[in-house]
């Protein structure tokens, strides 16, 4: 892996992009923002992302579809899943199909920092954690 | 790496499939042992917290003690099982973490006739009397949990697997067991170490107002803490206060909400007088 970590971050609640991609480029990713599945879907057709972090719980296709079409198409790309959902049979799922993470919300946005820099790490790659805790501190 | 909780019908046999499955895994074994650390912690006897683990209360006036006694156990387990790699076995956890993804909980069981081949001739009795002596534990194990969690631990519907050595032999159980591990859904993710850190901390503020507060149900979420204790109306703020400053104090709690259920039992005995 070379550069910045590609991320391709979906979620139908538009605050939940708003948010976490500027705090997710803090570390150095490259953060593409999708609200509807069926585009997102598209763009993985298109791009091999390091990292896919998707709601599970939305309209028309969910984040298990996701799941099992990045599988397929991209077995290296590591998928970390969020919902508000939390369960302990829906975690199960989710890791049985190959998700790298399951995260519940709420949860704040250095807990996924801290996830993506492991899922990272498992690409061989090392990112700079430590930045946003410097920028943080800074104010 | 995931956490294994064996509990089974007989003892000794339960003990050593957990304890070969931690070897194999190259697992801690957590087990008995942890009582004698809870006894010298705690100020507490030994032989107390095993018979609070093996006997349902005789008397209704030492369930309270039973239930303190189960809630230094519990506690003590659930901070040992943050860690991953552990094998535990006789200390009750399959009642009490549940829901926790990461967690394989097996149950092993004899088919009834061989048990009561087992304890006829460990007990040196003779087979119709062990028949009726593995029927009689049955019902205490059921009353036990049943008594100390509202649960039923001979209920197949609480465990990830049930294995039956009248069927399969001791190694083929722990190599089935070993196996599980392997499988994706029982790995540690966020979530279930949330979930496992969330239980720990509210079993740690329920021991530490247990005294004060008997009744007192505890549940924790990332550091908030909300406690459900039943109080009369005349004391309720003074007891929600109280709830909120001893839990406050505990180390890892950052919020405390607490709801009062109405003591109407006490409030009709209160106007009656």
């Amino acid at each position: 892996m070379s550069g910045n970590l590609q991320v391709l971050l979906l979620d139908d609640e538009p605050i939940v992009g708003r948010r976490l991609k500027p705090a997710l480029a803090k570390i150095g990713c490259e953060v593409e923002v999708f609200e509807n599945p069926e585009q997102a879907l598209i763009r993985l057709g298109q791009k091999e992302f390091d990292v896919v972090v998707t709601d599970i719980r939305m309209d028309e296709i969910d984040g298990m579809q996701v799941l099992q079409f990045v599988r397929e198409r991209w077995p290296r790309t590591n998928v970390i899943m969020i919902t508000g959902y939390a369960m302990m049979s829906l975690a199960r799922e989710a890791m049985e199909k190959g998700a790298f993470d399951f995260i519940a919300k709420p949860f704040k946005p250095d807990d996924l920092r801290r996830v993506i820099a492991k899922a990272a790490r498992a690409l061989g790659s090392e990112i700079d954690f430590d930045a946003a805790e410097v920028e943080k501190a800074n104010g | 790496m995931p956490v294994i909780i064996v509990s089974a019908d007989d003892f000794q046999q339960g003990r050593e499939i957990a304890h070969r499955v931690a070897g194999v895994l190259g697992y801690r074994f957590l087990g008995r042992d942890l009582l004698a650390r809870v006894a010298q912690e705690k100020q507490v006897s030994q032989q107390d917290l095993a018979r609070a683990l093996d006997e349902p209360p005789g008397l209704l006036s030492r369930r309270s003690r039973r239930q303190r006694l189960l809630s230094e156990i519990e506690a003590a387990c659930l901070e040992q099982l943050l860690e991953d790699n552990v094998v535990a076995y006789g200390l009750a956890a399959h009642l009490y973490v549940r829901g926790v993804s990461h967690v394989l909980k097996v149950r092993i069981i004899n088919e009834p006739e061989q048990r009561a081949n087992i304890l006829a001739q460990t007990g040196n009795i003779p087979l119709e009397r062990a028949r009726k002596l593995a029927q009689r534990q049955t019902g205490g194990e059921r009353r036990w949990s049943q008594d100390a969690y509202q649960l039923d631990q001979t209920d197949p519907s609480l465990y990830d697997m049930v294995l039956s050595l009248g069927t399969l032999e001791q190694d083929k159980a722990v190599e089935i067991i070993c196996d599980m591990v392997g499988y994706r859904k029982f790995q540690p993710m966020t979530y279930s170490r949330k979930c496992l850190r969330d239980k720990a901390l509210a079993a740690q503020v329920r021991l530490a107002l247990m005294e004060r507060f008997p009744d007192i149900r505890v549940e924790a979420n990332d550091g908030t803490v909300v406690a459900y204790i039943q109080s009369l109306k005349k004391d309720q703020r003074k007891k929600q206060e109280q709830v909120r400053q001893m839990a406050g104090e505990l180390p890892g709690v950052r919020h405390v909400e607490v709801h009062v259920i109405r003591d109407y039992f006490g409030q009709a005995a209160q106007s009656s007088r």
